[in-house]
C-alpha cells in the first residue's frame, strides 16, 4: 500500500533531482555515442565519407582469433586485480580508523600517493624496480646468487607486475570510499557486541561487513569495470608485451582500430566492450538485489 | 515547496554562475581578425621551445607581428589539430609532426620560399605537390650508433671515428661482445624500437625494405630484408641485446645511460639529451657500421607549414624569416637541428666534445649515406600526397610478436605489408 | 526535526574503543600497527623513490647499480620544471577548473544518488544503468564525437568545455545512492510528516548527513580534473588556458624525455592534492556521521 501510493506521489521531485544527470547524459553520452555506434556500421577512416558495411565490422571481430585472446587476458587481469584491490583498501581502510594503529597521519598519506601518479611515472617507478635488465629485484637477487628473473619478457610475471602496480595506484581510491563508509557504522551496534562478548574477528565479519555492504558493492563494480578498461598502465610498464601477450583489450581495440584508422572497426569492437561491460554491471546488479533489499 | 524552490533556485543561480564566470575567463583571448598584430605558432616538446622563442622576439622586433609561440605536448598533438581542424581553430603557422589528409588543403604555398636562391633548402626533403610546397622540414635527423667510449678505452678495443673506414656490423658486434667480457658489461648492444631504425638495419644490410609499389601500396619486400630481420630478432638474445627492448618496451635510453651496456643503436636527438644526462661515463657518436651499404634513415623533424588563415600573409612572413639562412642558423644551434639549409656555419653550443663531434660526425655521415636512407619519408610523403596516410607502421607490433616466438619471419613480414596496405586501403 | 533529537546509544566515540583489559588492549595497538606499518613500507617504497629520484641529477636517474639517497641533491630538475612553462598560470587554470567541476559534480551526484536511493520506479532504475553506461566506453571511441557535440554547444576554447562534459560521474552518483540507501527511510517519512517538501527535505536534512561522502567525492572529483591531459589539451586552444598537465606532458618529447624535469613537475604537481587531501580527510575523519542515521 504504501509502496503504491509513494510511487504515485513522488514523480516530479525525483525527476528535477536527476535532472542535470540527465541533461549531461543525454548530452555528453547519448549523443557522442550514438555517433560512435553509427561508426560501428561503416568503414570509416576518420577522414571523408563513412560507407556502410552493416555488420561487417562486428563479424570481422568475433572472427579475430586477437580479440578473444584480449578478452580472456582481460577476464584475467580483472580476476586478479578487483579482489587484491578490494582486500587492500578495506585492510588499509579499516587500519586507518582503528584506534588501535598508532601512526595513522603517515600512514594516510602514503597509502593516498599512489593514486596520484600519472602511468608514464609509475612505469618509471616500476621499472626501477622490476626492470629484468637492471632493476631492483633482480640487482637483490643477484646479490643472493640468484638468476635474473624475466619480469617484463615473460608473459605472465610482466602481468603480475603489472597487478601489483595496479593494486598499489588503486587502493587509495576504494580505501576512502571505505573510510566514509566504516565511520558510517553506528557505534551503538558496536558496543552492543561488546556487552555480548563478542571477538575482534567476530565484530567484523558480523557488524562491519554486512554494514558496508552497500560500499562494498560499488567498489566491486566500479573497480571491475574500470579495470576491464586498463591502458595507459601497460603501455607504461610493458606496451602490452611481451609481443601482444598482455594486450587487453582496450589495447586491442587502440591499436588495431584507431591507430590504424579503422574507426569503424574500433567503434564496433568499443561497442562489444560496452555490451560484456553492461552484462558484467547488470548481473552485480542482479546479485546484490537477490542478497540485499 | 516555497522554501525548497528558493533554494533549488540558488543552486541552479550558483551553477550558472559558475559556468557563466568559465565563459568569461575565456573570451577576450580573440583578437580582432585581419589585422595581424599577432600570430600563431605551434609546435611540440620543450627542448625546442629557446630556438623558436627566440627567432619570434626578432621577427616582431622587425615586422612589427607578435608570434605567440605555443609548446604542445607531443602526445594528443595528432589529434588536437585534427580537432582543431573540424573546429576552424587551426593556427597561423605549424611545426607538426606530420601532415593529416584532413586538414592537407587548408595549407598554403610555401614555395617562394622553399625555392629561393640563398636558403639553399634541400629540395628532397620537402613536401610538394606539382609546384606547390606544403611543407619544409623544420630540420633534419639521422639514425646513428653511440657506444660507451669508457668501456672501449677500458677493455682496449679499437673504433673507427671516420665514417669513410666504418666497420661492418659483423665486426662491431665482435668488438661490442670482446669489450662486454673484458670490462664486464651486461649487453653488446641495445637498439630503438622503432621502424625508422629498423629500416637502417635492412638498408644497411643490403635489402631496399617496405617500399611502394607504383599503384602507391607495399609490395612485398625482397629476400635480402626478410633474412635482416631474421637477423636481427635472433640478436634479441639476452647477451647480445635485452629482449625486453623489443618484446616489452623498456627504454633503451635508460638502460644505455646505466653504463652495463656497451652500445646503443639511435639518433642524433640522443646527443644533447646525453650531453646533459650521461656523467658516470664517456661516450661518443661512432659510424653507423655498413653491411656492405653505407646507410643511415634520414627522417624529418618537425614540418613547418603556413595555414591559410584570415592572418595568411603573416604567417608567411613569419615561416620566411625562420628560413632566412642568419636565422636559420641561430635555430639550428639553439635547438641542436641538423639542418635542412646548407652552406651554414653551425657551431652548436655544446660543451661537451663528445656532443660537438657527433655533430660532425652526422652531417658527414648523411653526405655519405646511400640515397635509400631518405626513402622512408619519401614514402610517407608520396602517400599523403596521394591523399592516404600511415598512421601506425605495424613493424614494432609484427617485430614484437617475431621476437617473442608467436611467429615466424615470413609470416611478419606478410603482417607489416598487409597492416600498412590496410590503412592505405 | 529529525536530527534533534539523538539517542544517548549513538553517542560519538571512536569505534572499538571500549575499555578492555590493558594487556589486550597493547597487544591489539602492536599487532594493528605492526600491519599498518608493514603496509605503509610496501606501499611507500616505490614513491618514497620516486620522490627521492626527483633530487638527483639527470646523470645519476640510471646508473648501476642503483642508489637509493642521490650523492649530490639537486633541485635542478623543479627549476627546470618551473621555468619551463608558465606554472603559476597553469595552476590557476586547472585550480579553477578543478573548484567548478568538483562543485557541480557534488550537486548533480547527490541528487541524482538521493533520487535513486529514496524513490522507487522503473524509470529511475533504467537511469541507473545509463550512468553506468557513461564509464564503459574507451575513452577515444566517444573523443572525437565528444568533440563534435562540445564544438556544436559552443564549448570550445573555453574553460567551460573542459568543465561541463565532466560534470556527470557513475563514480559519484553511486557513492550517494549508497549512502542514501543505508540512511532509514523513517527520517524522511518523518519530515514529510512534518510538512517539510521533498526538495526541501533533501538540502536542508539529507545533504548535511551525507557530508563524509560530499567530502570523499571532492577529493575525487578534484584529483581527476586535476589530472585530466587529453581532453582540456584538445579544447583549449589559448595557452593561457592550459592546464597543469599539459605543461608537465610537453615535458615529455617525441624521441626523448628529460626525466629529471619530468619527476621534479610530476612532484610539484602532486603537492596541492595532497593538502586538499590532508583537510577534507580530517573532516570526514571527524564528521558526527553517526548522529541521526540507523537505529
Amino acid at each position: 500500500m504504501v509502496h503504491k501510493v509513494r510511487k504515485a506521489r513522488y514523480v516530479g521531485a525525483p525527476l528535477l533531482m536527476i535532472s542535470v544527470n540527465l541533461c549531461l547524459f543525454a548530452l555528453f553520452f547519448i549523443w557522442p555515442a550514438s555517433i560512435g555506434l553509427g561508426y560501428s556500421f561503416t568503414s570509416y577512416t576518420g577522414v571523408g565519407t563513412a560507407p556502410f558495411v552493416g555488420l561487417d565490422n562486428y563479424e570481422r571481430l568475433s572472427g579475430d582469433p586477437a580479440f578473444w585472446a584480449a578478452l580472456w587476458r582481460t577476464l584475467i587481469y580483472t580476476g586478479s586485480v578487483v579482489p587484491l584491490t578490494f582486500v587492500a583498501s578495506l585492510g588499509t581502510a579499516y587500519l586507518l580508523v582503528s584506534p588501535y594503529s598508532k601512526g595513522k597521519t603517515i600512514a594516510r598519506v602514503v597509502f593516498f600517493l599512489p593514486w596520484l601518479i600519472s602511468p608514464i611515472i609509475a612505469g618509471v617507478i616500476w621499472r626501477w624496480m622490476f626492470g629484468e635488465n637492471f632493476g631492483l629485484v633482480n640487482f637483490v637477487l643477484a646479490k643472493f646468487g640468484i638468476a635474473a628473473v624475466p619480469w617484463q619478457s615473460n608473459a605472465d610475471l610482466s602481468l603480475i607486475v603489472v597487478i601489483i602496480a595496479a593494486t598499489w595506484m588503486g587502493t587509495a581510491f576504494n580505501m576512502l570510499l571505505f573510510i566514509a563508509a566504516l565511520k558510517n557504522v553506528p557505534v551503538s551496534y558496536y558496543e552492543a557486541a561488546d556487552l555480548d562478548g563478542a571477538g575482534a574477528w567476530q565484530k567484523f565479519r558480523r557488524i562491519t561487513l554486512p554494514a558496508i555492504a552497500p560500499t562494498s558493492f560499488i567498489v566491486v563494480l566500479l573497480s571491475t569495470l574500470h579495470t576491464m578498461k586498463e591502458y595507459g598502465l601497460f603501455v607504461a610498464l610493458n606496451a602490452g608485451g611481451p609481443g601482444t601477450a598482455n594486450n587487453l583489450i582496450v589495447q586491442y581495440i587502440y591499436t588495431t582500430g584507431f591507430k590504424r584508422a579503422q574507426i569503424g572497426y574500433a567503434s564496433a569492437a568499443s561497442f562489444v566492450l560496452l555490451l560484456i561491460l553492461a552484462l558484467i554491471a547488470v548481473v552485480q546488479l542482479m546479485a546484490n538485489r537477490r542478497k540485499g533489499a | 515547496m516555497g522554501i525548497s524552490a528558493t533554494v533549488r533556485k540558488g543552486y541552479l543561480a550558483a551553477g550558472v554562475v559558475a559556468v557563466l564566470a568559465l565563459g568569461a575567463c575565456s573570451s577576450g583571448s580573440d583578437s580582432a581578425s585581419g589585422d595581424a598584430k599577432s600570430i600563431t605558432f605551434w609546435f611540440s616538446t620543450s627542448a625546442q621551445a629557446q630556438g623558436y622563442t627566440d627567432l619570434a622576439k626578432e621577427f616582431e622586433a622587425k615586422e612589427g607581428i607578435k608570434v605567440e609561440i605555443v609548446n604542445v605536448p607531443n602526445e594528443g598533438y595528432q589529434d588536437k589539430l585534427r580537432q582543431a581542424a573540424q573546429a576552424n581553430s587551426l593556427p597561423d603557422t605549424a611545426s607538426v609532426p606530420s601532415i593529416d589528409t584532413l586538414w592537407v588543403n587548408q595549407l598554403q604555398d610555401l614555395s617562394s620560399i622553399a625555392n629561393a636562391e640563398a636558403n639553399k633548402i634541400n629540395k628532397d626533403l620537402i613536401t610538394a605537390q606539382d609546384s606547390k610546397v606544403l611543407a619544409i622540414p623544420s630540420d633534419v635527423t639521422a639514425a646513428g650508433l653511440f657506444i660507451n667510449k669508457s668501456l672501449f678505452d677500458k677493455a682496449k678495443v679499437a673504433y673507427p671515428t671516420d665514417p669513410s673506414q666504418t666497420w661492418t656490423w659483423d665486426e662491431f658486434l665482435a668488438a661490442a661482445t670482446k669489450v662486454r667480457t673484458a670490462a664486464n658489461a651486461k649487453y653488446d648492444l641495445v637498439y630503438d624500437n622503432s621502424p625508422a631504425r629498423i629500416r637502417s638495419w635492412i638498408y644497411t644490410h643490403g635489402g631496399k625494405g617496405f617500399q611502394l609499389a607504383p599503384d602507391t601500396t607495399f609490395a612485398a619486400p625482397d629476400a635480402t630484408t626478410v633474412q635482416a630481420l631474421a637477423d636481427f630478432a635472433k640478436l634479441n638474445d639476452d647477451k647480445v641485446m635485452p629482449k625486453s627492448v623489443w618484446t616489452s618496451g623498456a627504454d633503451p635510453n635508460a638502460l644505455f645511460k646505466s653504463g652495463q651496456v656497451v652500445a646503443y643503436y639511435s639518433g642524433v636527438w640522443q646527443v644533447a639529451d646525453f650531453a646533459k644526462g650521461i656523467t658516470d661515463f664517456e661516450w661518443a657518436s661512432v659510424p653507423t657500421p655498413a653491411q656492405p651499404v653505407h646507410a643511415t634513415d634520414i627522417n624529418l623533424g618537425g614540418k613547418v607549414v603556413a595555414f591559410n588563415n584570415d592572418k595568411a600573409a603573416a604567417g608567411k612572413k613569419w615561416v620566411d624569416f625562420i628560413f632566412q639562412p642568419a636565422n636559420y642558423t641561430k635555430l639550428a644551434q639553439t635547438n641542436g637541428y641538423l639542418p635542412i639549409e646548407s652552406g651554414l656555419t653551425l657551431n652548436y653550443p655544446f660543451e661537451k666534445q663528445a656532443a660537438k663531434d657527433a655533430f660532425a660526425l652526422y652531417i658527414k655521415e648523411m653526405e655519405m649515406a646511400d640515397p635509400i636512407s631518405a626513402s622512408g619519408q619519401a614514402n610517407l610523403t608520396k602517400l599523403l600526397l596521394a591523399g592516404k596516410s600511415i598512421q601506425e607502421d605495424p613493424t614494432k607490433a609484427e617485430m614484437a610478436k617475431f621476437i617473442n616466438g608467436e611467429q615466424d619471419v615470413q609470416k611478419t613480414v606478410d603482417n607489416i605489408v598487409a597492416g600498412l596496405n590496410q590503412q592505405i586501403g | 526535526m529529525a536530527i534533534a533529537t539523538r539517542p544517548p546509544a549513538l553517542r560519538r566515540t571512536k569505534p572499538n574503543a571500549r575499555p578492555g583489559s590493558r594487556t589486550g588492549d597493547l597487544a591489539r595497538k602492536i599487532a594493528a600497527s605492526s600491519v599498518m606499518w608493514l603496509l605503509v613500507v610496501a606501499y611507500g617504497f616505490p614513491t618514497l623513490w620516486f620522490v627521492i629520484s626527483s633530487f638527483k641529477p639527470a646523470g645519476k636517474l640510471f646508473s648501476y647499480p642503483l642508489t637509493f639517497f642521490p650523492e649530490n641533491p639537486t633541485i635542478d630538475g623543479y627549476v627546470e620544471a618551473w621555468t619551463s612553462f608558465d606554472f603559476a598560470r597553469y595552476f590557476i587554470n586547472t585550480l579553477l577548473v578543478a573548484v567548478a567541476a568538483t562543485l557541480l559534480t557534488i550537486v548533480a551526484s547527490a541528487a541524482a544518488g538521493y533520487a535513486l536511493a529514496k524513490y522507487q520506479s522503473w524509470w529511475l532504475k533504467i537511469f541507473a544503468v545509463c550512468i553506468l553506461l557513461t564509464t564503459m566506453l574507451p575513452g577515444e571511441t566517444i573523443l572525437a564525437p565528444l568533440f563534435l557535440v562540445v564544438r556544436n554547444l559552443g564549448l570550445y576554447n573555453s574553460l567551460s568545455g573542459v568543465v561541463v562534459p565532466a560534470v556527470i560521474t557513475a563514480t559519484g552518483t553511486f557513492m550517494f545512492r549508497q549512502f542514501f540507501v543505508t540512511v532509514p527511510n523513517d527520517l524522511l517519512e518523518a519530515a514529510r510528516i512534518d510538512g517539510s517538501g521533498e526538495i526541501s527535505t533533501f538540502i536542508r536534512i539529507m545533504m548535511p548527513l551525507a557530508k563524509p561522502i560530499i567530502l570523499t567525492l571532492a577529493i575525487f572529483s578534484f584529483q581527476w580534473r586535476w589530472n585530466d591531459y587529453l581532453w582540456p589539451l584538445i579544447i583549449l586552444n589559448d595557452p593561457n588556458q592550459f592546464t597543469l598537465q599539459i605543461g608537465v606532458a610537453s615535458i615529455i618529447g617525441a624521441q626523448n624525455v628529460n626525466w629529471s624535469v619530468l619527476l621534479g613537475a610530476s612532484v610539484m604537481s602532486m603537492v596541492p592534492l595532497v593538502a586538499i587531501y590532508l583537510v577534507f580527510q580530517k573532516y570526514v575523519m571527524n564528521a558526527d556521521i553517526n548522529a541521526g542515521l540507523k537505529d
